[in-house]
């Protein structure tokens, strides 16, 4: 894991990667932070009969407070399908999901519900913007969710998008947006109520090299915190070296998980 | 995100405005039409909604409505009046006949003789001249309508010649009686003037107009009237509700009551399918919204939200159309009845409500079954 103190060893911008002021941070706290994430024997499968397909075989996988997991591997290999069990948007066939302690699947339709909008950030590979809504709307719909008063939430979110390069595009709608700046106000939205675990899938894979490694870079500095776990589902291995550990999939499996250190010393 | 859900549904400004025209078409087409149908059918009881005074009506027992009446024999009269509990009653003669004008126009006409001495039977108002006037010999009133027939696009004027049969009456008035439901003049004159114009069994009142004295009860009055004279009486409500049964089982009402759901349909089918449409286009985003953490509860807010305004918006267009032409038909003498009864505005409006309200609960059950982890798919 990098310190927060130090700069991220990979980031151009040479600047710090959180610069969110969280309170209660456990930034200097020495012991070690339980898993945000913890998966253990998950296995997923769709249809039935002959037509079951087993997308998952067994996963077990855990993503630590205050790291950037990327969970890579070919198309098809299952890594949305993990991503979308461990938010609780899939319920696995069997083995246990663990967020933050507790046990996703054993809660309530309802709560499960209160406890994405708590807890979860997400960034999509097609940024999935409203298109009716401003930039600043956008970002702040996870806040307006939670019942934030509408202009809080818009100063919130402008306040995001100022943080995020976006400060002079905050009443423009998605279609006037770059790639680049629609993925910064998905980015925003994910993070503007400062959820615990940002799920991220593909960020980059439908931005050209020059955005895809600028969104990348932002991600790394605001959204990683010591409060925060980020998982990060891609297979564009230009920007494998903006995380902090890998997890390699392969045909429902997790076949090796290396940290950053391991693999550049490799 | 009530706020969120009106600007979403704002942007798609095809489908906004196609919803908001189909209920706006919608409740105007049926409130165009359930106001003509009722403002028809309450005409049936136009003239006897024009004595206020006359709480009890007389007749044949085979008269089903006010515009088939067969006369009554006259000592029939006499009896009403000596029945136990009736404080007054009068003649009335009701002769259809042709009228002609001096420049040469011919209708039918309705010639009503009311009872020389209390002219009760004439109408509350007059749009000009005086109803007294009548009890002069071979003078009579006419309705708007009538003197519209009779001398078209000629200013209302007094002193002017009708010929019904072979007597002339003169014109001393013109009344605001109420648009009867034929469409006929209503021309009413004293029943000595109209006896002589009456062609028909040598019997010379159509109905014996009567009141009720005060605390006596309608209906043992009315039973003993039918038993000492073998007529038919009825209360003036009864009177008006007989004669609006008579037309409404004529059919006349079916092709209404086809268009009104015609309209109905129509509205509904365009406004459901395309609210339908638009949260099918939409559920990339609500699946985005169901992630990141709005609920069940809120999801409702929304498109119920949604589906008010349009049908707010479209009600109030749709009424307004409807009482723009019903206030435009009522320039018309004949279709100075035409309106909007309250209720028939608020039955249209609730219909097209339950109506989107049943579209947004099916909506609702399809985003229900939405799969979140779709919004992963690119």
């Amino acid at each position: 894991m990098n310190s927060p103190n130090q700069p991220h060893p990979h980031s151009t911008f040479n600047v710090q990667r959180s610069t969110f002021d969280v309170p209660n941070s456990s930034f200097s706290s020495s012991p070690p932070l339980p898993p945000a994430v913890s998966c253990a024997s998950i296995h997923k499968s769709f249809g039935t009969g002959e037509a079951r397909v087993e997308v998952l075989r067994g996963i077990d996988f855990t993503a630590a407070m205050g790291d950037m997991t990327f969970l890579v591997g070919p198309s098809g290999c299952g890594k949305t399908t993990l991503i979308s069990v461990i938010a609780g948007l899939l319920d696995a066939t069997s083995g246990t999901v663990e967020l933050f302690g507790t046990e996703v699947a054993s809660l309530s339709s309802r709560d499960r519900i209160l406890f994405r909008r708590k807890n979860l950030g997400f960034v999509f590979q097609q940024y999935n913007l409203l298109p009716s809504l401003s930039a600043a709307e956008n970002a702040a719909v996870p806040l307006l969710a939670a019942g934030v008063p509408r202009s809080t939430a818009l100063e919130r979110a402008a306040h995001l998008l100022d943080r995020l390069g976006l400060g002079s595009r905050t009443k423009a709608l998605p279609k006037i947006l770059s790639g680049g700046q629609q993925q910064r106000v998905a980015l925003a939205r994910a993070l503007v109520h400062e959820p615990r675990l940002v799920i991220c899938d593909e960020p980059t894979a439908a931005l050209d090299a020059e955005s895809g490694h600028s969104v990348m870079e932002l991600l790394s500095q605001t959204a990683v915190h010591p409060d925060r776990a980020v998982i990060v589902v891609s297979h564009d291995n230009r920007v494998f070296h903006f995380a902090d550990r890998l997890a390699f999939m392969n045909d429902g499996t997790i076949t090796k998980t290396e940290s950053q250190t391991a693999l550049q010393e490799k | 995100m009530i706020r969120l859900a009106l600007d979403i549904l704002r942007a798609d400004r095809a489908k906004f405005f196609a919803m908001i025209l189909a209920v706006a078409l919608s409740v105007f087409l049926m409130q165009n039409q359930a106001a003509i149908l009722s403002s028809i059918l309450t005409m049936t009881g136009s003239q006897i909604r024009d004595v206020p005074s006359a709480g009890l009506w007389v007749m044949e027992p085979d008269t089903e409505c006010f515009d088939q009446a067969k006369p009554v024999r006259d000592t029939a009269l006499y009896r009403v009046r000596g029945t136990s509990g009736v404080d007054w009653a009068v003649p009335l003669l009701k002769v259809d006949a042709f009228a002609r004008s001096e420049n040469g126009k011919l209708t039918l006409a309705v010639i009503l003789g009311v009872d020389d001495t209390t002219l009760v039977g004439l109408p509350p108002r007059m749009v000009m001249g005086d109803a007294s006037a009548i009890q002069e010999r071979d003078t009579c009133i006419i309705d708007p309508g009538g003197y519209n027939l009779l001398f078209p696009n000629e200013p209302h004027q007094l002193g002017k010649r009708i010929r019904v049969a072979d007597t002339f009456l003169r014109l001393v008035g013109i009344s605001d009686a109420s648009p009867p439901f034929t469409g006929f003049p209503i021309i009413h004159c004293t029943r000595s003037t109209a006896i002589p114009l009456n062609r028909g069994e040598g019997r010379n009142q159509t109905f014996i107009l009567g009141q009720i004295k005060a605390g006596a009860d309608p209906a043992a009055i009315c039973a003993s009237i039918q038993a000492t004279t073998g007529l038919k009486a009825r209360t003036a409500t009864e009177f008006k509700a007989d004669s609006y049964q008579f037309y409404a089982n004529q059919g006349v009402p079916m092709l209404f009551y086809v268009v009104i759901a015609i309209g109905l349909i129509v509205g509904a089918a365009i406004t459901g399918q395309t609210f339908l449409m638009f949260v099918k286009e939409n559920e990339r985003h609500l699946s985005l919204l169901k992630v990141v953490g709005v609920t069940r509860g809120q999801m409702t807010g929304m498109l119920f939200s949604q589906a008010a305004l349009v049908v707010a918006i479209g009600c109030c267009f749709g009424t307004g159309l409807a009482t723009l032409t019903t206030v435009l038909s009522r320039t018309q003498p004949f279709l100075r009845g035409i309106f909007i009864p309250p209720w028939v505005a608020v039955a249209t409006c609730g219909a097209l409500t339950a109506v989107t309200a049943v579209a947004v609960l099916v909506a609702l059950r399809n985003v229900q079954k939405l799969e979140p982890a779709g919004v992963f798919r690119g």
